[in-house]
């Protein structure tokens, strides 16, 4: 659930489709994926989780995989 | 937008991205913080409204220079905040002496100069007003900050022209909340100082000049009559009981709301009628009640009759060649709201809320669609010119449409016959409805009392429901029945306005012959008493298709041959008896 909410968030925000994402997308792999869409990103899962990310959480963002996890964690 | 998440928005704009057809219309945002998340948050509602809005945001402080860059572009948004004019300014200030603060002011001064001087041929410029609320809100005392931003902004006062619009975005905090419009988190990290829900409310804060800008602010606001101009409903309460007097309770509200649509007139901004009402009685109340404020010479257009609102509405769009995307309309309503959310979906909607208190404050909120970037002599005389160019033109019916939008209300009635329960209530219909009324046959709760005790009476109570609420029981039909003739004469038949033009007076007949014939009356005599506000009935039963059997000056008689009816082909209302 978690998974596809989130694969919906990236798709809006660095423009890619949903089924390009996978656990290895990265900034490497994808080609929107900039600091500044981070930001946007980091946002756009604040707003629909209802949390707030410290900026250690954020720098960990590297790739698909640790963003679910740390999005998860969070939830709980 | 409001009920969009960021993501959303984002998704949406992409798609409408594609789509959209239009010339590119520039934005360029330029500022010394990080903005970037306004971009979407701008696009879409304009693209929405068929503006497709293009967004730059500029280079990181860079205001100076992108001031020349962009110069070109049809807006230019400058979001220049206080708090970064120098890094960290927001604290260092309060240890400036007055040197060093004269000599920032100075330098900002000729800023402001050098950007202006090169936006002069920009054709609209959006400069908000320099705020020092997110580092100042506790400070209730002035500090240095405060100070800073008065006098750039009474500087930035001076030099205004008339393409430079000085946006008072501290309206804007306020609406949203201090703490609700900056994200702190993102400004340390990233100078983002503001947060989704501040781009959104500024936005919609900036949405008139844009529309302006592009020809689209609406033209002309279009008013219904009973709730929505005044207290009460005229064809029920009469002309003496409606309330729009600026000194009783319930009048005040609606004094303010004819206020507010006569400063929009003197504007330029076109007004009117559009009212289920008889046309007599509306205009008697505007020229002659002591307390109208509004007057027939700032009404550019009445349509009071019994034709639905979505075909007289383009009617008036019409006639007074506007686009039916110029036209406001305000009902209290949620049945005609509806009606012309569904089939006319270009017409911007007001509904009359109903803490009728909030109202004044929603028809203010929604003003800014008429906002108009040049108010010249020409707009205010339009009024006139309107009025004296009307001319009927042909158009659809669009019959189609309405049938759909009625099918959509799951219509619902509900028949009682001799409900010894609702004697009062059935009283109170014959004493009250004077529109949807065959023969104006006022009756006592003594007199219903005594028809009930005869067992050649019927009376039929109906009501009516649809999938937004219940409107109660609103009908009433008494027929006095001759079983040696096997007929049966239609004493009264009548419909509160509140369900009118919802075709439910012909499934009752519908209904009603059934129940007739199935009781072996094979003859229907009825009759039409002409009233000053019955009109709108006077064809009913031939509609039906009754034969006419006499007239006299106020009075036709009519019979029917119950084996002969054809009853009406509507499927969308339901109608049974209570199973009570």
């Amino acid at each position: 659930m978690i998974d596809v909410k989130l694969k919906n968030i990236m798709s809006a925000v660095f423009e890619v489709s949903v089924d390009k994402i996978n656990d290895e997308s990265s900034p490497d792999s994808i080609e929107n994926w900039d600091s500044l869409n981070l930001m946007n990103l980091v946002v756009s899962i604040e707003e629909e989780f209802n949390i707030q990310f410290d900026d250690d959480e954020i720098a960990d963002m590297l790739n698909f995989k640790l963003i679910k996890e740390i999005v998860s964690l969070k939830i709980k | 937008m409001d009920d969009l998440k960021y993501f959303e928005i984002l998704n949406l704009n992409n798609r409408l991205k594609q789509s959209i057809s239009k010339d590119q219309y520039n934005i360029s945002v330029l500022s010394n913080i990080t903005v970037n998340q306004f971009k979407e948050i701008l696009e879409l509602p304009l693209r929405l409204e068929e503006i497709n809005a293009v967004v730059q945001i500029g280079d990181y402080d860079n205001i100076v220079q992108d001031s020349i860059k962009y110069g070109n572009s049809n807006v230019i948004i400058i979001f220049w905040e206080a708090c970064n004019l120098l890094d960290g300014l927001h604290f260092k200030i309060h240890a400036f002496n007055d040197d060093e603060f004269n000599q920032l002011y100075e330098r900002i001064k000729c800023e402001i100069d050098l950007v202006l001087k090169n936006l002069q041929n920009a054709q609209l410029i959006l400069f908000n007003k320099f705020t020092p609320l997110c580092f100042s809100s506790y400070d209730l005392v002035e500090n240095k900050l405060d100070i800073l931003t008065s006098k750039l902004n009474l500087y930035l006062k001076e030099k205004i022209f008339s393409n430079l619009k000085i946006i008072d975005v501290e309206k804007t905090l306020f609406n949203v909340g201090i703490e609700n419009s900056f994200d702190f988190r993102n400004y340390y990290s990233s100078k983002a100082l503001y947060t989704i829900n501040f781009y959104r409310k500024y936005t919609y804060s900036i949405l008139p000049f844009i529309r302006s800008a592009n020809g689209k602010s609406k033209k002309i606001l279009i008013f219904d009559c009973d709730n929505t101009l005044w207290k009460g409903i005229l064809g029920e309460d009469g002309f003496e009981n409606i309330q729009m007097s600026s000194k009783t309770k319930a009048g005040q509200i609606f004094n303010e709301i004819q206020n507010i649509a006569l400063e929009l007139n003197k504007k330029g901004i076109l007004l009117g009628i559009c009212s289920k009402n008889n046309l007599d009685d509306v205009q008697k109340v505007i020229d002659s009640h002591p307390d109208m404020i509004l007057k027939d010479e700032n009404f550019t257009i009445k349509k009071v009759n019994w034709i639905d609102k979505a075909t007289n509405i383009k009617e008036i769009a019409s006639e007074l060649n506007i686009g039916i995307d110029s036209v406001v309309f305000v009902d209290d309503s949620s049945f005609e709201i509806n009606l012309i959310k569904e089939t006319l979906p270009e017409v911007n909607v007001i509904q009359v809320p109903e803490k009728i208190f909030e109202y004044p404050n929603v028809l203010r909120s929604k003003l800014g669609l008429f906002y108009s970037l040049s108010q010249t002599i020409e707009d205010i005389n339009k009024v006139n010119i309107y009025k004296e160019q009307i001319e009927r033109n042909n158009f659809e019916k669009g019959f189609n449409t309405i049938e759909d939008f009625l099918t959509s209300l799951e219509l619902n009635v509900t028949v009682q016959k001799n409900n010894s329960r609702i004697i009062s209530r059935i009283s109170q219909l014959s004493q009250k409805t004077n529109q949807f009324n065959l023969t104006t046959k006022r009756y006592t709760e003594s007199d219903i009392e005594a028809f009930l005790n005869l067992k050649d009476n019927l009376i039929f109570t109906f009501s009516v429901s649809d999938k937004f609420g219940d409107n109660g029981i609103v009908g009433l039909c008494i027929v006095i029945l001759d079983f040696v003739s096997c007929s049966g004469y239609i004493d009264t038949f009548l419909m509160s306005c509140r369900v009118i033009g919802r075709n439910i007076e012909f499934k009752f007949m519908d209904f009603l012959i059934e129940d007739l014939k199935s009781n072996n009356i094979n003859k229907l005599y009825s009759t039409y008493v002409r009233t000053l506000k019955n009109n709108q009935v006077e064809k009913f039963y031939d509609r039906l298709g009754f034969s006419e059997l006499d007239s006299e000056e106020n009075k036709i008689s009519y019979c029917l041959d119950l084996n002969e009816f054809q009853p009406s082909k509507i499927n969308y209302i339901n109608i049974d008896y209570d199973r009570c």
